[in-house]
C-alpha cells in the first residue's frame, strides 16, 4: 500500500515538472521576446499559452529516425542516462516543512553525485550518433560539465559548514526568522560562485558553448529527432526547475518568510515565489549576455571561480572558528 | 534446497541484493568481453554505480553517494581518453586457440570447486550492527581526528601526482 502510494505520488510530481517545463519554455520565449521587443508566440491559443504543447506533440509525432552509422545501442541508451537522474534528484528537495519525498541525510551529495550521470549520457548521446559535431559537442559539453561542478560543489562547502549538515531540511530549518538569516549574506561570495557554476552546469547563455549553434550545428543532440531529442530538452530543463529549487533552498531560505510578520503566507507560496524568480533570472540573463569564447570558459573556471570557492571555504571556517 | 533459495527471494532485501550484485558482475564481465572502448566504459559504469547500489544496502549512504560522485566524473573523463587516443574501429578477434580454451574451463572449474568448498567451510562471526543516522559526521570525525596524518599524506601525495603529471604532459609540448 505504502509502495502504490509512493508511485502515486511520483507520478504526480511528474505531471508537476512536466507542467514546469511545458510552461517555463513558453515563459522563457515570452520574457526573451519582451525584452528584445518582439511579441514571442502568441498564435496557438489564447495569448499563446498552448504554443509548447503543440511544439512537443509535434515532436512526439515526428519520425524516429537513428543514423545507420550510429550505435544503435547507445544512440537510444544516451537520452534515458540524461533523463534519469534528472528526474531522480528531485526527490529530496523538501518544498515545506514536511512536503518532502525523501529526507536524506547525504541529500545535497546525493544531488551532485546524481546529476553527475547525466554527463555521461550527453557524452554518449555525442559519440553515439557518428558525427563530428555532435562528438565535439558532447566533448565540449563534458569538460565544461566537469570543470564547473569542482566550483558548483566548492561553493555550497559554506552553507554545509554554517548548518552543519547535508540533509536539505536541515539546512533550510537553519535560516528561519527573517532574510537576515538567510545564507546568501553570509555567503555572497558562495552565493555568487554558485550562481554562475550552476548556469554553466545547465549548458544555457552566457555558457551554452556545447550547444553554439553557429559553430556546431546543435551541438550534441544534431542527429536526434522526434522523441529522443525531446528527451534531451526535456532533462536541460528539469535542470533547470533542479537548480531553481535547489538554489531556493540553499541561500534563499526555502520555504521560510523573508519577515517575521509575513509568516502568515503559507510556505509553499514562499516557495514558489523564490523559484520563479530564479527561473525569470535565468531567462534574463539569456537574453542579456553573449556567449562567451570556450578558452575564457576554461580559465574562468579553473582560474577565478575554484580559488575564490577555496577562499570562501577558508574564510568561512576561520570565522566560525572564532564566534563559536 | 530450494526452500532455503525461495526463503531468500521472498525477501526484499536479499531480492535487491541479488539484482544489484548481478548488475556488479554483468558488468564486470561485459567489461572484459566488450570490444569497443566506449561500451567497456558504460560496462564499468553499471558496475560502479551498482556498487554504490550494495552500500545504501549497507546503510553506507555517504560513502555509496561518493562513489558515484567520483566514478561518474571519472567514467566520463575515462570515456573522452578512449575516444581520443584509441582506434574508432573494432579491432580484429585474435584467433581462438582450442588448448588455451580447455586450460580456461579447467582453471575456472577449479577456481569454482575451491572458493565453494570455502565458503561452505567458513564461519561468518555475527556481530550486533546498529546502524546509525549519522554516519557522516562519524566518518568526519574519525578522519580528521584519529586518521588524520594518513589522510594528508594521502592528500600530499595526490597532489604531486597532479602536479607531476602536468610538468610532464607540458614537457611534451614544448
Amino acid at each position: 500500500m505504502a509502495l502504490l502510494q509512493n508511485i502515486l505520488w511520483a507520478a504526480f510530481l511528474l505531471v508537476v515538472v512536466l507542467g514546469f517545463v511545458t510552461y517555463a519554455i513558453y515563459f522563457e520565449r515570452k520574457v526573451i521576446g519582451w525584452i528584445q521587443l518582439r511579441k514571442g508566440p502568441n498564435r496557438v491559443g489564447p495569448l499563446g499559452l498552448f504554443q509548447t504543447v503543440a511544439d512537443v506533440l509535434k515532436l512526439l509525432i515526428k519520425e524516429d529516425t537513428i543514423p545507420n552509422k550510429a550505435d544503435r545501442f547507445l544512440f537510444i541508451l544516451a537520452p534515458v542516462i540524461t533523463f534519469v537522474p534528472a528526474f531522480v534528484v528531485l526527490a529530496t528537495i523538501p518544498y515545506t516543512a514536511d512536503w518532502q519525498f525523501a529526507d536524506l541525510n547525504v541529500g545535497l551529495l546525493y544531488y551532485f553525485a546524481l546529476s553527475s550521470i547525466s554527463t555521461i549520457g550527453i557524452l554518449l548521446g555525442g559519440w553515439a550518433s557518428n558525427n563530428k559535431y555532435s562528438l565535439l559537442g558532447g566533448m565540449r559539453s563534458a569538460a565544461q560539465m566537469i570543470s564547473y561542478e569542482v566550483p558548483l560543489v566548492m561553493s555550497v562547502v559554506g552553507v554545509i559548514l554554517l548548518s552543519g549538515s547535508l540533509s536539505l531540511n536541515t539546512i533550510v530549518e537553519g535560516q528561519a526568522g527573517g532574510f537576515w538569516n538567510w545564507n546568501f549574506l553570509p555567503q555572497i561570495v558562495g552565493f555568487i560562485i554558485f550562481i554562475i557554476a550552476a548556469v554553466s552546469e545547465l549548458n544555457r547563455t552566457p555558457f551554452d558553448l556545447p550547444e553554439a549553434e553557429s559553430e556546431l550545428v546543435a551541438g550534441y543532440h544534431v542527429e536526434y529527432s522526434g522523441f529522443r531529442f525531446a528527451f534531451f530538452m526535456l532533462a536541460e530543463y528539469v535542470y533547470v526547475y533542479a537548480i531553481a529549487a535547489l538554489t531556493t533552498i540553499l541561500f534563499l531560505g526555502g520555504w521560510h518568510s523573508p519577515l517575521p510578520f509575513l509568516d502568515f503566507i503559507p510556505g509553499i507560496i514562499w516557495f514558489i515565489l523564490k523559484f520563479s524568480s530564479i527561473v525569470f533570472f535565468l531567462f534574463w540573463i539569456r537574453a542579456t549576455l553573449p556567449r562567451i569564447r570556450v578558452d575564457h570558459l576554461m580559465s574562468l573556471g579553473w582560474k577565478v571561480l575554484l580559488p575564490l570557492a577555496l577562499v570562501n571555504i577558508f574564510v568561512t571556517t576561520i570565522i566560525i572558528e572564532i564566534f563559536k | 534446497m530450494l526452500e532455503n533459495f525461495i526463503d531468500f527471494l521472498s525477501n526484499g532485501e536479499n531480492l535487491l541484493f541479488i539484482i544489484f550484485s548481478m548488475l556488479v558482475i554483468v558488468g564486470a564481465v561485459f567489461l572484459i568481453n566488450l570490444q569497443r572502448v566506449v561500451h567497456m566504459v558504460i560496462a564499468l559504469a553499471t558496475t560502479f554505480i551498482s556498487l554504490a547500489g550494495l552500500y545504501v544496502m549497507l546503510d553506507a549512504e555517504f560513502l555509496a553517494f561518493v562513489q558515484v560522485l567520483i566514478y561518474a566524473g571519472a567514467m566520463t573523463i575515462l570515456m573522452i581518453f578512449g575516444i581520443m587516443m584509441t582506434k574508432h574501429e573494432k579491432q580484429n578477434e585474435e584467433p581462438k586457440r582450442a588448448l588455451h580454451n580447455v586450460l580456461l574451463l579447467v582453471g575456472s572449474i577449479g577456481f569454482f570447486i575451491i572458493l565453494y568448498l570455502a565458503i561452505q567451510d567458513a564461519v561468518f562471526p555475527i556481530q550486533e550492527f546498529t546502524s546509525n543516522e549519522e554516519n557522516t559526521k562519524m566518518i568526519g570525525i574519525e578522519l580528521f581526528t584519529w586518521h588524520v596524518i594518513p589522510f594528508e599524506l594521502v592528500s600530499v601525495l595526490l597532489t604531486v601526482a597532479f602536479i607531476g603529471a602536468i610538468i610532464v604532459a607540458k614537457r611534451e609540448e614544448d
